[in-house]
């Protein structure tokens, strides 16, 4: 079996989490809409306890937690849940940048259909936008601005410190996709500024199919969401339907050792950085992304002379990696991440993502060596 | 695993001589934390109490969201771990 390289595709999960959620499938199964029973109170006890563990990442309140299938939702909840906020409230201008993800990008386009008017901001060579591009776009009737946290092709660190301080006196609602930054990067998500942050369980080693949207209140008010679904209240009236509790507790787990294991995991994965980047350096690789901004797991390069789809073919007894986001490799269309920070269409043709993590074991380096010399022939 | 026993020890001496929880609720908790060996196996209960003594409040059923617990959740885990 290959040894897997695409965990910003998805991670494995922890054991922990995989006991936990066993737990609440097999024995602990009760509803937490039905605290009428023990099964029902443990199950709601579980819930809390795991909206706990996700506030503590972002040192938010637990009432501020709301749980979702994942970043996929979360993103379309905060964007289009803000729609009747803009039409009421006659703000129609929405700001986001070019390197967001379909999840990002998709809302937006359907808010243009609504009647917004959407400005999408450039970003640098280096795969970061400028803030200062922002500060020139903001208005008095902007809405929203939505800034991914880390690019999950790129792996780079987005400048939110910066954005914190442009948006700090305007009333404006910011949104953060934080799907692939959540439980690595802690610090910038716990900008007391950030009114919306958008995560997944699948991306730090928790089970798919949950997530949250983490929604900060102001003078214990939510922002003014409207919920995208009807039919059963819960949530705080936004997000409809029966708690997945074993998900739910899952990604409680997950989040937990995402703080008690941050410093390890990286360690880990800057010891893995660097033998990777040396075997690609090695075949004369040009990283896409400044290496001073990309979280130490991610390597986004561009081989010179090697297609990326035969290289992928090539390595796939060897290490499993991706050309792009998951979520657009399936259709093979080109990065448009890539093509946003300038490259051209050769260079975006050639690049290879590799994504690893704290338990990925070693790669046999010199194998993949040799199979892409092979290639270029 | 002492860790978390350990932290709910702290957590309650904190809450009993700086906050509101009461004796007749701090000495059980703290019969559990000084007893490791009796709870293995429970930590993810240990998890929940710690988090629900570190919330404790006495009004957390007053108004009208419950976002913080209350003796009744405290009781109801020390129950959980006895069985």
């Amino acid at each position: 079996m290959a040894i897997y390289l695409d965990c910003n595709a998805t991670t494995p999960a922890e054991p922990s989490v995989a006991s936990v959620v066993m737990r609440f499938l097999e024995k602990d199964f009760g509803n937490a809409a039905s605290p009428i029973h023990d099964y029902g109170v443990f199950a709601l006890a579980a819930v809390e306890h795991a909206r706990g563990q996700v506030a503590e990442v972002v040192r938010a309140r637990r009432d501020e937690v709301i749980f979702t299938s994942g970043a996929t939702e979360s993103n379309n909840l905060a964007i289009l849940g803000l729609a009747e906020a803009g039409i009421q409230s006659g703000r129609r201008h929405l700001i986001t940048t070019a390197i967001e993800h379909k999840a990002v990008l998709e809302p937006f386009e359907e808010m243009s259909r609504l009647g917004f008017e959407v400005q999408i901001l450039p970003v640098k060579t280096d795969g970061r936008f400028d803030p200062e591009r922002l500060a020139d776009a903001l208005r008095h009737d902007t809405l929203l601005v939505s800034t991914m946290q880390v690019n999950n092709e790129s792996g780079v660190l987005q400048p939110l410190a910066e954005v914190a301080e442009i948006v700090a006196n305007h009333d404006i609602w910011w949104h953060v996709d934080a799907a692939q930054g959540f439980g690595k990067e802690l610090e910038q998500l716990r900008h007391p500024r950030i009114d919306l942050i958008s995560i997944s369980g699948h991306k730090i080693y928790g089970p798919k199919g949950v997530g949250a949207l983490i929604a900060r209140k102001h003078d214990r008010q939510l922002p003014p969401l409207r919920p995208l679904m009807l039919g059963g209240g819960q949530e705080q009236g936004l997000r409809p339907g029966t708690l997945p509790v074993h998900l739910i507790a899952g990604l409680g787990e997950a989040a937990k050792l995402a703080v008690r294991n941050n410093g390890e995991r990286a360690e880990k994965c800057r010891a893995f950085r660097e033998q990777a980047l040396a075997a690609l350096s090695a075949l004369g690789a040009v990283q896409n992304g400044t290496e001073e901004y990309t979280l130490p797991h991610v390597l986004n390069v561009s081989l010179p002379g090697i297609n990326s789809e035969q290289a992928i073919k090539a390595l796939k007894n060897v290490i499993a990696v991706s050309s792009t986001s998951a979520c657009t490799s399936h259709t093979h269309t080109p990065s448009h991440v890539l093509a946003a920070m300038g490259l051209a269409p050769e260079k975006v043709e050639q690049s290879i993502r590799l994504s690893w993590c704290h338990m990925t074991p070693a790669v046999y380096w010199n194998e993949v060596e040799t199979i892409l010399r092979a290639l270029r022939g | 695993m002492n860790d978390i026993f350990r932290e709910l020890e702290e957590v309650t001496v904190e809450q009993y001589d700086h906050y509101d929880l009461p004796k007749w609720l701090a000495d059980p908790v703290l019969v559990v934390a000084r007893n490791p060996d009796a709870y293995r196996g429970k930590e993810y209960l240990i998890e929940i109490l710690v988090a629900q003594v570190r919330e404790y409040d006495v009004y957390a059923e007053a108004g009208c969201c419950k976002w913080a617990y209350d003796h009744e959740d405290i009781k109801r885990t020390l129950r959980w771990l006895e069985e």
